[in-house]
């Protein structure tokens, strides 16, 4: 399957900001970005909360766009798309 | 030996990914359009009406990030409340579960910001750009200072809207009316301007670019919602039966004495449909049961002298000549599953004591021996009053006979929302005092409002 500009680029991005969006609101409900910054490293000092809130969802929203890079990369570079394969072992 | 089956050759890549055709939604009027509307201008009005309502003196509903405390109302939840919230997001995907069951996609048309959005943007593109059929040819008009004039006026409006989209969305995080007065004086920080660019650009692209391809590519409902139908379910349907064979016909003969069904094949319904499918090739999952086809069918059956309800809300079941049940098991379970987190939620609510206690123990001494003979333990007291009022509260100590508070010796005034830290000291005689002693700490208030929180630790005092 030809890599596909447009579509790839959604299908990396969107996933991963619901994942993101997810991982935003379980993390800092439990976890104070003022904390975090003050036991941080001294890059940190002087930050927000707000940058703190902002700075962990994207953090999370570019691992997250990895991992889901790593999918579309896998589906798009096999020799026979997994459907395929799965049909043709069925019909054995 | 099995022999082994070649796999067959690849097939040859189908255009996998073309450009979208545009979809030109027809204006109609009907029951469910008028439904529709009801439902934007409610939703709407409350989302950008909400942010600004104050209750006693503070901002009534406000997600304050900033300083990590949610205001509901006369209600302050603080992070370790994080259960409500919790219960409230399952209740809300039960629900979800619970309607899609009973009547489809009830979700999709009416409540989900994605349909309400582009609703609100859609009527702008139709006061700007005309009709369908004037929206269509302006498209394929070449640029000249009318197109420039209407293309123009709908972007204006589109970001206007966009932009203040993305300024109620962050009132809700941060004060809107202070949020308000830093836009006005240019003096907005980095971070709150970055997310309301951000939410004005979502606003954008989904509502005005996007639109029915979010639904169609990128909603994760879409495709997993059949699993909670069955045939029980209301769905949006084109009576085959009584509609086929579909053909065109002067108006006022009989269908059935030309051999006719009575579709027309106007495709009025194509048209109207916002995420351009027809209806008529059954229930397909890009259809978000918003009902524009059933009021496009409606007025042309009226037009045709035919019954309306070509295209209807029905049921598989109806549609088969079966009765349809409308108390199902599935929806017995989701009830049930829905008044239980609705009963823990509302009983935790209820019972909920808007006051913290924790007790710590001085590390450095286990006692000291102080002047008169007593014997004296030292303990810091972290105290949140977690109510949107102040309270004045009193401290009392129980479980050991003798045993009194040193320190703090007078009543304790603790601000709303405040987090505090005072040191305590008990005191016994020193005969009574020997050993390890289970007592319990006591906060109250004297206000007369009933709060009281109780904390067990030690008291210690020389080995008998």
């Amino acid at each position: 399957m030809p890599f596909v500009r447009g579509l790839d680029l959604a299908l990396v991005l969107w996933p991963s900001f619901l994942a993101a969006c997810g991982a935003s609101l379980l993390f800092f409900a439990a976890v104070d970005p003022a904390l975090l910054r003050d036991a941080g490293p001294r890059v940190f000092a002087g930050l927000e909360r707000e940058a703190g809130y902002a700075l962990g969802f994207l953090f999370f929203w570019a691992v997250a766009a990895v991992a889901s890079a790593l999918s579309v990369y896998l589906i798009r570079t096999a020799r026979t798309p997994p459907a395929a394969t799965h049909a043709a072992s069925d019909e054995r | 030996m099995a022999s082994v089956t070649p796999l067959p050759p690849p097939a040859s890549p189908a255009p996998f990914y073309a450009a979208a055709a545009k979809v030109y939604p027809r204006e109609i009027d009907g029951r469910f359009s008028r439904l529709r509307k009801l439902a934007v201008v409610l939703l709407l009005g409350l989302f950008y009406g909400l942010a600004w309502l104050d209750w006693n003196g503070h901002q009534g509903l406000l997600f304050d990030l900033p300083a990590r405390k949610f205001h509901i109302f006369g209600l302050t939840l603080w992070p370790q409340d994080f259960l409500y919230l919790t219960l409230l997001l399952i209740v809300a995907a039960l629900s979800l579960f619970f309607f899609t069951a009973l009547a489809g996609r009830l979700w999709c048309g009416y409540a989900c910001p994605q349909t309400v959005w582009t609703e609100l943007f859609v009527w702008i593109e139709q006061w700007t750009e005309g009709s369908r059929s004037q929206r269509m040819k302006l498209d394929r008009a070449p640029w000249s200072a009318a197109k420039l004039l209407r293309k123009g006026t709908k972007q204006l409006l589109w970001v206007a809207l966009a932009l203040f989209t993305g300024f109620t969305f962050v009132g809700y995080f941060t004060p809107i009316r202070s949020l308000g007065s830093q836009l006005l004086s240019l003096s907005l920080g980095p971070w709150q301007s970055f997310w309301v660019l951000l939410y004005s650009l979502a606003t954008y692209g989904n509502a005005g670019f996007l639109r029915e391809q979010v639904c169609k590519y990128m909603c994760p409902y879409a495709r997993f919602q059949s699993a909670m139908f069955d045939e029980d379910t209301l769905v949006i349907s084109y009576d085959g039966k009584r509609g086929e064979p579909r053909g065109a016909r002067r108006r006022g003969t009989e269908p059935r004495s030309l051999g006719l069904g009575d579709c027309i094949d106007c495709t009025m319904c194509v048209q109207a449909c916002p995420t351009g499918i027809d209806i008529r090739a059954g229930l397909q999952y890009e259809c978000i049961a918003c009902g524009a086809c059933i009021d496009a069918c409606d007025e042309v059956m009226d037009k045709m002298g035919s019954a309306r309800g070509l295209i209807r809300y029905t049921t598989g079941h109806a549609l088969q000549g079966a009765r349809t049940r409308l108390l199902r098991p599935r929806l017995l379970v989701y009830a049930l599953l829905i008044g239980g987190a609705v009963g823990v939620l509302t009983f935790s609510l209820l019972t909920r004591t808007p006051l913290i206690l924790d007790v710590l123990r001085d590390r450095n001494a286990l006692y000291r021996e102080v002047h008169g003979g007593l014997i004296e333990n030292a303990y810091t007291l972290k105290m949140i009053n977690l109510d949107d009022r102040p309270h004045r509260y009193r401290l009392t100590v129980s479980g050991m006979p003798g045993l009194g508070i040193v320190v703090p010796a007078g009543d304790i005034l603790l601000p709303p929302g405040s987090v505090n830290s005072i040191p305590a000291r008990l005191a016994a005689a020193a005969e009574a005092a020997g050993g390890v002693h289970h007592i319990v700490l006591t906060l109250a208030t004297v206000d007369g409002s009933g709060i009281a929180v109780h904390e067990n630790t030690r008291f210690i005092g020389p080995s008998p």
